[in-house]
Parts: C-alpha cells; structure tokens; sequence
C-alpha cells in the first residue's frame, strides 16, 4: 500500500462511479439482507473478486506493475466506504490482498512481487496466514514450527492452528523457526508456502458459527522451494509484527460503513414489524441503538484517521490496536442487541424477520471471535500501553 | 483547517504558559492577562480586535485551560466576543482586550417580560454583563442595572463558582437573535467537551506519573497488568471522543444550528469519556486520590458540569430520532 503522492483523482466522480458499479453488478440473492440470500459457492466468489479487481475494487493502491490500480489510500477508503454501504460477501482472500499483500509489496524481491501479486488480485491464489499454533497463539514469539535447510530449499516441520481459509487455500504465509527456541521472536522467518504438496495436511475446524472457517494445518518435511523465502532470514518477526499492524489498522476498511448498513438493515427491519417497531420506541432501546450508531462514528473517524496518517507518510504503529479495540467490542454489543430486538418478534415472523434473525444470529456468534482474532483483547490492551502510552515495562513483568 | 494549524499550535503554547500564570490572581486580573495574551479573541472578528480563527483553533486554549483550572468563564467570553462583535462592536472590544467580564447562564429562562431566575453563570458575581436565555434567543444584562440581583449559588466547580440571577422587568442592552444563539449555545457545548477531554488527559498523565513513581510489592505500580490495562481502556475511550470531537469542530459551519451527527456523536462520547476518565485516575491515586490536596476533584468537578451541559442521554435521543428520519420506510 504504497502512500507515494500520485496525481489527485476527482473523489466525487469516483465514488460516484464506484457506487453506481456495484448498485448494477451485485446479484440481488447475495446480499445478506435479502429474504432469498444465498451466497456466492467459492467459483462465483472468485470469479467475482477477479471481476472486482479488474473493476477497481482491488488492489486500489498498489503498484500498476504488480497488477493494481496505482491510486492511494485515500481512493481505497472511498471504495471501502462504498463496498462498506452494501451488504455484499466478504472476501475470501482477504488475508492475500490485505496481509500478504502488503508485506510483500514491503519486504519481497521484484521477481516475487510479480509473482505472487498478480495471482493474488485476480484470485488464482488464495493465501492464508500461518501464524498461530497450539503453544503459540497470543505470545506468539514461542512459535515451534520449524524451516530448516534443504540445499538452497527448506523443510518445514510442524503444526499451525486457527489459520482461516487454509482449506481453500493455495499459498500460506508462514511464520516458522529457523533459528534456536532461545532466540524467541529473533530466530524466525517468513515464507510462502506451496500448500498443495504431500507434506502439508489440512483439517478444517467446527466454529461456535456451525461454519468450518478455519483450519489446522499439519506440515510434514513440507518443501519450500529457495524463491519462496521472503525477506531476510531471521528477520521474519519484524514483518511479522507489520502484518499485524496492518491487519489491525487497515484490513476490511469498509468495516464501519458496513456495521452501518447492519443498523439500517436491523432499524428497518424492526420498524416494519408492529410488535418490533413498538420496541422501537422504547426509550432505553433508543439509547442503545443511538450508541452504536455513536460507535460507528468513532470507528469512521479512527479509521480516516489512520488513513490520513499513511497518506501523510506515517506508520500505523500501535494505533491500529485503537481500532481493533473500539470495533471488535462495539460489534460484538451492537449484535447482542440486534439478537435481543429480534427474538422478540411474534412468531411466525414475515420472511423479513426471519432473515434478520438468521443474518444476526450468524453475526452475533461470529462477533465472538472478533475479541480474539487479530489480537486478543488483552494483546491489544498490552500493545496500547506498551506502544502508544509508553508505559515503563520494569523488571517483573 | 491546516492553513490555521501554525496559528493554532502559537496560541496553544501561549495558553499554556498564560494559564499557569493565571494562577490565584482575581477575576479581573486573569481577564486582563487573557486578554493581553491575545487569548479572548481568537473567534471575535479583526474589527474589535480579534484573529477570526475557526472553532477548532480555539479548542486547544480551552483544553489547557481546563486542565490547568483556569478561574474564568472563557468559553463564555470568547463566544459572546464572536456574537456581539457586529451589534455591540464596543462590549465585544472589551471583552477581547480583557476588559470587561461576562459570563453565561447555563439554566433557566426569562419570560418575555425580562423577569425570572436563571442561573449556572459561572463567576457570577465576578461578572459586569449577563447574556441570560429569553423565548427563543437571548437578552443581553447589565448585572449592575436595576431589577438584576445577583447571588452566589455554587455547584461544582470551585473556581468558577456560579451564579444565580433574578431579574425583575429589567431593560436588555441587546436581544439576541434564536438563530445567532443557538450558534453560540452549539459552539460553547463542542468547547467544553474540548476542556472536558483535556482535563482528562491531564488527569491520566497524572495517574501513569503516579503509577511510575509509586513501588508496591516491590515494584513500580505501572508494571502491573491490571493497571496497564485499566489505564489502556481510558486512552481507547479518549482517542475515540477526541477524533469524535475533531470532526464535529472541523465541520461545525456547515452546522450553525447544531443538530448534525458529528456534533451529536461528539456530545455523547465526551460527556461520557472525560469524567469515566478522571474518576479512573483518581482511583488509580489510591486513598491519596480521595484527598482534597491533590486536587484531581477540581478537575473532575468542571468535567461533570461539562457533561451535564453535553447531556448525553439527550445527544443519543436526538441522535435515534436522526436515524428514523434517515432510514423512513
């Protein structure tokens, strides 16, 4: 996500043609307020995501030779918003276009770059993201999986967990040990691996949802071919913790304008219904639909904020875990409160309300993960006292 | 807003400065080095002496102020300086130059005879002009005229106590426009979230000061978790205000009546942030947070009047019934 100055573009004309695009291209059946909604199978959702990139919905600000758009920030954000406004399906390589994406733009070499970037954005490779493992999750810099040589390639042994996607995935961006478990966060290294091989096994997991999102992904003597080591060897880590920040400050930038589009849809919903639109004028039940419109606004502004500090040549740093924070907790009250309006619906309830209620049931459950993935809650509060209050650490702790 | 930014960032230094000198004189002494700082004057045109800077230039000032305690209504002044600038071009010179003090009342309404009891004027008694609310607008007094009595009628705030006025068929030196009031009354309440978040910061600072000073269990408070973590919370809840209150100052011409959603967002997220925030670091003060000396109760006292003006019950009622005008079937 190059911030390089490029020359300013008309953002109304923009978003107005961002907008009207996808009001005309978006089936009808895949928005997640319809009363028919049916999503998209993994073929339509990536022949989608490629009509989407060649559109200008992807890749907005990375380089024209690497396949993107060759805008900014600031155009990203207005396409977020716009996407955001609809209740449109997530990706499903958003951790190729939102993590890998910016780290290799940041750490690969040219030939990577043109590589994996192109595949990414017009979704022949979907990746996931091989961070977590069994006794490695939260303090990650105990992580076991180990790369050791090859020749001039690399053998990967050992085991990765919560990794989403991995089971339609074709690349993981690995994070694995090749120096001594006394080294901690010095001895590890990034790679992009090849999933499709006899040595990787992958198992997906049951989730509260009912959904198998995500995977445990085993690694027998895996090969990683000498060009798909990224970055420096042992300097894994320092990228590492910049995929964080990025996943925690700008990935899914569309996020408050979609919660949004959630609270129109809720409101709406409700009002159309008599016994839903009397709860409506309750007014503790307004104070608390109020607050998470509150929550939204904060959220918008933390995120343009971020935006404003890229754009301006800035880092994220720790201000990403502000967000992370704000949103993940907002979210997760704003779909107990929606679960909590709607099971109050007269039964049987219209087909309106009945998909409201299986729209938030879903989000209210999934909103659940939302304190733990990215950083758990109490990583996030740790970083805000490390990184951005600055807080003296002393000897004990 | 970035062309002002420079200008801003002066002004903000010299209120830093300014206000601790402030510190013990009378009222109209702290009105008179205000005044010579240039401070009262940032929003009131150049015509009476002012720079006719935006809102946002001028929220720094008040945040120093609050932080600092600073005994004087400059809220007050600085907006009634802005208003009276083109009808009473005289008063508004002297208010700019420190001159002349006036303050505000905060509750209550005269009926149209210009008779009642209003009240919440901070430094009342202090105070030479009065703009007090009538019907729809306002009614500028003399608090010396006949038919005005003023008495003291503290809440709060120590260093502002208020006032209470009772006026009996007095004769306004000015009636102030509903439209130009409503103005200023949405403008003096994005002003004090503004002094309400930087006592706030303050208060914190103070705490992690304390929290790094202070060894327990054999080691530096800071360093324990729970803290850590209390301490992380307020910042979430006084970066999100702060970037809520931003946006409100950054586009509060394009809403002089103040109904928009930035300003109400901004209501109800620093009415809620700035005491939550300051009653944190007075518990992270321990039994010493709980003592008059320290003082971190002075700051927490003008934060709840602060609140109590932003009302953000009322800001989040306001604020559903915005979502049902955009959201009509």
């Amino acid at each position: 996500m190059s911030a390089a100055a490029t020359p300013a573009i008309d953002a109304v004309a923009y978003r107005a043609r961002q907008r009207a695009w996808l009001a005309e291209n978006l089936p009808p059946h895949w928005r997640a307020d319809a009363v028919d909604y049916r999503p998209p199978s993994l073929d339509e959702a990536k022949a989608w995501e490629a009509t989407l990139h060649r559109e200008g919905f992807w890749g907005i600000a990375w380089p024209r030779d690497y396949g993107g758009h060759g805008l900014t920030l600031r155009e990203h954000l207005i396409s977020n918003q716009e996407i955001g406004r609809l209740p449109m399906p997530e990706s499903q390589n958003s951790i190729g276009k939102e993590l890998a994406g910016p780290i290799i733009l940041a750490i690969a070499t040219e030939e990577q770059k043109r590589r994996y970037l192109p595949a990414i954005l017009e979704m022949r490779e979907i990746w996931c993201q091989g961070f977590s493992e069994p006794e490695a999750g939260s303090d990650l810099a105990g992580l076991r999986t180990r790369a050791t040589r090859d020749g001039a390639a690399w053998r990967i042994n050992g085991q990765k967990v919560w990794t989403s996607g991995a089971h339609r995935a074709q690349r993981c961006l690995l994070l694995a040990r090749t120096g001594t478990m006394e080294e901690r966060h010095k001895g590890l290294s990034l790679f992009a691996l090849k999933l499709d091989q006899p040595g990787v096994t992958v198992r997906p997991l049951r989730q509260i949802t009912g959904d198998a999102e995500y995977c445990e992904v085993f690694f027998d003597n895996a090969l990683v071919e000498p060009e798909d080591a990224l970055g420096e060897p042992a300097k894994g880590w320092a990228a590492a913790v910049r995929v964080l920040e990025v996943e925690r400050g700008t990935n899914r930038m569309y996020r408050g304008w979609r919660f949004e589009e959630q609270l129109r849809h809720l409101v709406t919903t409700c009002r159309a219904d008599p016994a839903l639109a009397r709860l409506l004028e309750d007014s503790s039940i307004r104070q608390r639909i109020a607050q998470v419109q509150v929550d939204i606004e904060v959220l918008k502004r933390l995120v343009e904020q971020t935006v404003e500090v890229l754009v301006g040549g800035g880092s994220i740093g720790g201000h990403g875990s502000l967000s992370k924070q704000h949103w993940s907790e907002a979210h997760q009250r704003f779909a107990a409160l929606a679960v909590e309006l709607l099971e109050q619906a007269p039964y049987p309830a219209s087909p309106e309300v009945e998909a409201a209620q299986r729209r938030f049931r879903k989000a209210y459950l999934q909103s659940r993960a939302q304190t733990i993935y990215a950083g758990t809650t109490e990583i996030q509060l740790g970083i805000i006292a490390d990184r951005i209050l600055k807080l003296p650490r002393g000897e004990a702790r | 807003m970035s062309e002002h930014s420079d200008i801003a960032a002066e002004i903000a230094r010299t209120a830093q400065r300014v206000v601790a000198e402030c510190d013990g004189l009378d009222t109209a002494s702290v009105a008179a080095r205000l005044g010579e700082a240039g401070l009262l004057g940032v929003l009131a045109p150049e015509a009476v002496g002012g720079l006719g800077l935006p809102l946002s230039a001028v929220a720094p000032v008040v945040e120093v102020a609050e932080a600092g305690l600073l005994a004087f209504p400059l809220v007050e002044t600085l907006l009634a300086a802005r208003l009276l600038a083109e009808t009473q071009p005289d008063l508004a010179a002297a208010l700019v130059a420190g001159e002349a003090v006036l303050t505000i009342a905060g509750a209550g309404s005269l009926s149209p005879g210009v008779s009642g009891v209003v009240g919440r004027a901070p430094l009342g008694t202090a105070a030479r002009w009065l703009l007090a609310p009538l019907g729809e607008g306002a009614v500028l007094l003399a608090l010396d005229a006949p038919g005005v009595t003023v008495a003291e009628d503290p809440g709060f705030d120590l260093e502002r106590p208020a006032a209470r006025v009772s006026v009996s068929g007095a004769t306004p030196a000015a009636t102030i426009p509903a439209a130009a009031w409503a103005t200023l009354r949405a403008d003096a309440l994005l002003l004090r979230a503004a002094g309400a978040l930087g006592a706030a910061g303050h208060c914190m600072d103070r705490a992690i000061e304390h929290l790094t000073g202070r060894r327990q269990f054999g080691r530096p408070l800071v360093t324990m978790q729970g803290l850590r973590f209390s301490l992380a919370r307020q910042k979430i809840a006084l970066e999100g205000a702060r970037h809520a209150l931003e946006h409100a100052l950054a586009l509060a011409g394009q809403d002089p009546q103040g109904e928009s959603v930035p300003r109400l967002v901004a209501r109800a997220t620093c009415a809620e942030a700035a005491p939550a925030v300051i009653e944190s670091a007075i518990q992270l003060h321990g039994g010493m947070g709980f003592t008059w000396d320290l003082g971190l109760h002075r700051q927490l006292r003008r934060a709840k009047e602060a609140a109590a003006a932003l009302d953000a019950v009322a800001a989040r009622a306001a604020l559903a019934g915005r979502l049902e005008e955009a959201w009509a079937l």
